[in-house]
């Protein structure tokens, strides 16, 4: 993203049992404080809280699968896509949130899809125009560097990696990962909106257009704002850069979702007293 | 059905100037150098490199332009709002979002570079004038075309969000899909244009960027003259196809499916189609490359 | 190959910073929301002295977050400095927008204090659970979000001349039109988050001093301030808004050209119009 791109000093370790379970059970905590605030609207708050938890694990673990290489990408010295992984897995999943939102009045499953479909036809079309940019414009054909054989395709990947880089472009398996991210980030996001959406909706009383821009303008910058938290814990999580689900970063991702969770327990908990408390 | 054709010429006019706004967008930002690449400006005085290459640090490019659009689309908004003309609106916040940008710019540039001092990289005046304002004059086209954008989504398609929002989306997106992909591009074609073609860049050989031109020591206008010719017209492509292909598949097909009964799946489901056909020309695109680059062979 | 991440020793230590701007920050808030509460109908004055202050209290704030930033981002935290002005306001945002419901008088110790437990939380996170092992990211990630909270309300202020949640949410003809609905926060959101994390992503390098990003932050506040009070036109009485535009676009000229200097007195050479001399040649 920028020109800081050093690494943490301490090694990215293993899983940790002991915190995780803490983080799940602060998350417990806080549906269990949002019932208990909400008082008569308590069980629409812990339905739209679990709803919102939901939405972000599934960003969490979307952005495990968008393949960024960072700065070394743009030299092709590393296989991704040159951007920054937080900002790339958030611009895919407000695209979907976009297709989402447009379509929240038709019913709740059309816009998860709309919203999931957004966000990987988003990533599709700039992942496809990555490999064209590396095979049409600069002559390099597609190599991973973490892999011998594609997973997908079994196509082998050292031969085609040039002298003294790590790989370039984006290999079947990174593409496919891509969209795959760009489905799951458009998903969560979509899901944390309409959550919000409808909570604000039962709480605030729209005007007769049916939706109420009050509660549109809410839900769109509470979702924007926790979608940008959860990518950007989630880029800590894999310190950067990473090339897909075939990447060994990849198995972080738990430690993701844990996060994820308690985060989103605790920001969708105030996002959802602010209309409702006092 | 009035409807729906006014929906798709409103879909072909967005989705072009979101052409025109990819192409400005990486464009600028090369002239600029923001984003992954300008890694290589940073790193160049460090390895002994001086250079006139500008250095626009502002952020990376996605959350730069979130900030352009969303400011240009707020102060339009406020304008209509003192019953300003919308096109005029839309004038006056581009043009106060470009002078955000150009100061963003300057003191990003005389920043970084002053913190150099070190390597003695010195800070270029004649750089800092006529680069600039270069930038400013492609963001401009950028900010305007992907705040036309917003705005006829908002009008004439009825999007829920308000401009501003719809601003912070588009504008996210422009920066994505500029910078991944049109950074290769200039990041390793033109920095290490000295390097060998088809190939990408060793490690080893970082920092050594080229910083001379065809006549004299090359500034940043430069690379704009070469990844105008291939990484901005690619970005422009890719983030047309996002908007247009976004909202094409809604405005025609969301009722294609409602007299069997599923409402609404229409749109979703010829974007699963669009996405299969990308990902077939994927594999195509990559098989091309390795049937007709074929494997690198060993030095000899 | 990346860069590394180098800083200067300050002169002034963090705490001190942090201290010194936020006691300031609260402080010309609650000037703001003690105009605002005493502003009559068609009054220019006191709104205008409630988007003054909105803005002097969003500069001081970015001067303290502009500090954490640098602490917290001299360790490398892996992916760029830009994300953590992202962290910051994500969470900022719905701190503020919570805090807005309390008592007046309430809203920035209220807001402070929900960033805060917001903001651990979310730093005990990436310590603990994404097992980052950085000593500072629990206590600047919670300074972080309050900064964000205290830089929103110090931007709503300047674009309202208030901070309720009333007035945040009514808008002056329709109800399309508040500051919310109308997605005005979504502009103050993304400028905070820009001017907080390019001071020192701007300044960064071996040559970094503290004086420099610290004026760079301040410029960066008053730019942003100079923005908001563009778009207050559509929210408070005319000359209310120009007042506040005329001093954030004088307090911007001051301390961009004070920048400049500071540039020229930190650069190799302040070269115009000449080619550099290549040492290898």
């Amino acid at each position: 993203m920028s020109a800081i791109a050093a690494k943490p000093g301490a090694a990215a370790g293993a899983f940790q049992p002991v915190a995780s379970l803490i983080a799940i059970f602060f998350a417990i905590i806080f549906i269990g404080t949002a019932y208990w605030l909400l008082g008569s609207f308590g069980c629409l708050a812990v339905e739209a809280l679990i709803g919102i938890i939901i939405g972000a694990a599934l960003i969490a673990f979307g952005v495990h699968f968008v393949p960024v290489g960072g700065a070394p990408a743009a030299m092709g010295q590393s296989p991704g896509i040159a951007t920054g992984v937080a900002m790339l897995a958030t611009g895919a999943g407000l695209a979907g949130l976009f297709g989402g939102a447009w379509a929240a009045h038709i019913g709740l499953w059309v816009a998860l899809a709309g919203g999931a479909i957004g966000g990987g036809l988003m990533m599709a079309i700039t992942c496809l125009m990555v490999n064209i940019s590396y095979v049409y414009g600069m002559g390099i054909p597609a190599a991973s560097g973490k892999v011998e054989k594609d997973p997908i395709t079994g196509d082998s990947q050292p031969e085609y990696k040039s002298q003294g880089t790590e790989g370039h472009g984006l290999p079947f398996i990174s593409y496919v990962g891509g969209v795959f991210g760009g489905l799951l980030g458009g998903l969560g996001g979509t899901l944390i909106y309409i959550e919000l959406l409808n909570f604000y909706n039962v709480i605030l009383l729209p005007t007769s257009e049916g939706t109420n821009a009050l509660a549109v303008g809410l839900a769109g910058i509470f979702a924007i704002g926790m979608f940008l938290v959860i990518a950007v814990l989630s880029a800590y999580n894999i310190t950067g850069t990473i090339e897909g689900p075939h990447d060994p970063k990849f198995k972080r991702f738990p430690r993701a979702i844990v996060a994820a969770i308690c985060a989103s327990g605790i920001c969708g908990l105030v996002a959802l007293l602010v209309v409702a408390i006092f | 059905m009035q409807e729906i054709i006014i929906g798709i010429g409103v879909t072909a006019f967005a989705g072009a100037l979101a052409a025109m706004a990819g192409a400005a967008e990486d464009t600028e930002s090369n002239i600029g150098s923001q984003g992954d690449p300008n890694s290589q400006v940073q790193l160049a005085p460090q390895m002994g490199y001086t250079h006139r290459i500008y250095n626009k640090a502002v952020s990376g490019e996605p959350p730069a332009y979130t900030l352009w659009v969303t400011l240009a689309c707020g102060i339009a908004w406020a304008f209509t709002m003192l019953h300003v003309n919308a096109m005029l609106a839309i004038i006056f916040g581009t043009v106060l979002a470009t002078f955000v940008q150009g100061i963003y710019a300057t003191t990003a540039y005389l920043g970084r570079t002053a913190s150099l001092s070190k390597f003695g990289q010195p800070v270029f005046i004649d750089v800092l004038k006529s680069v600039t304002t270069v930038t400013m004059a492609h963001a401009f086209v950028a900010i305007l075309t992907t705040v036309a954008a917003c705005y006829l989504m908002s009008t004439m398609l009825q999007h829920p969000f308000a401009l501003p929002l719809l601003g912070i989306v588009w504008g996210l997106a422009l920066g994505a899909a500029g910078s991944a992909t049109g950074n290769p591009y200039y990041g390793k074609e033109r920095q290490y244009q000295n390097q060998k073609f088809g190939a990408g860049v060793p490690i080893s050989a970082s920092g050594n960027i080229v910083r001379y031109a065809e006549a004299g020591q090359r500034s940043s206008i430069d690379n704009g003259f070469f990844t105008a010719k291939f990484g901005g017209p690619a970005s422009g492509l890719c983030f047309g196809l996002i908007v247009f292909l976004e909202l094409w598949r809604t405005v025609l097909f969301e009722h294609s499916l409602d007299n069997w009964g599923a409402v609404g799946w229409g749109a979703v489901i010829v974007g699963a189609l669009i996405i299969v056909l990308f990902m077939i020309i994927d594999r195509y695109v990559e098989i091309w490359a390795r049937t007709n680059y074929g494997p690198y062979t060993a030095e000899a | 190959m990346s860069v590394k991440v180098e800083v200067s020793h300050d002169g002034v230590p963090h705490n001190t910073v942090m201290m010194k701007n936020g006691i300031l920050a609260l402080f010309f808030l609650y000037i703001a929301i003690a105009a605002a509460s005493v502003a009559g109908d068609g009054s220019w004055s006191y709104p205008a002295i409630a988007c003054v202050s909105g803005g002097i209290a969003a500069v001081f704030t970015l001067r303290w977050g502009n500090s954490t930033i640098k602490k917290l981002c001299s360790y490398g935290i892996g992916t760029g400095v830009p994300s953590a002005g992202m962290l910051a306001f994500g969470s900022g945002v719905i701190a503020m927008l919570f805090a807005t419901k309390v008592n007046p008088f309430l809203v920035p110790i209220a807001g402070l204090l929900v960033a805060l437990i917001v903001g651990l939380i979310l730093g005990w996170i990436s310590n603990s659970v994404l097992n980052m092992k950085i000593p500072v990211m629990t206590r600047s990630i919670a300074e972080l979000a309050a900064v964000g909270c205290l830089t929103l309300m110090g931007l709503t202020a300047v674009a309202t001349g208030d901070i309720g949640y009333d007035q945040i949410t009514t808008g002056l003809t329709d109800p399309y039109a508040s500051y919310i609905s109308a997605g005005i926060i979504a502009v103050a959101f993304i400028l905070g988050a820009i001017a907080l994390q390019h001071p020192f992503n701007a300044c960064l390098g071996p040559g970094e001093k503290q004086d420099r990003t610290d004026l760079l932050a301040i410029e960066c506040g008053f730019l942003s301030m100079i923005v908001m009070a563009v778009i207050s036109f559509a929210f408070v009485s005319q000359i209310a808004a120009w007042i506040s535009f005329v001093i954030a676009l004088i307090g911007w000229f001051v301390t961009y050209r004070q920048f400049f200097a500071l540039s020229k007195r930190d650069a190799a050479a302040w070269l115009d119009a000449k080619p550099f001399s290549d040492a290898e040649e």
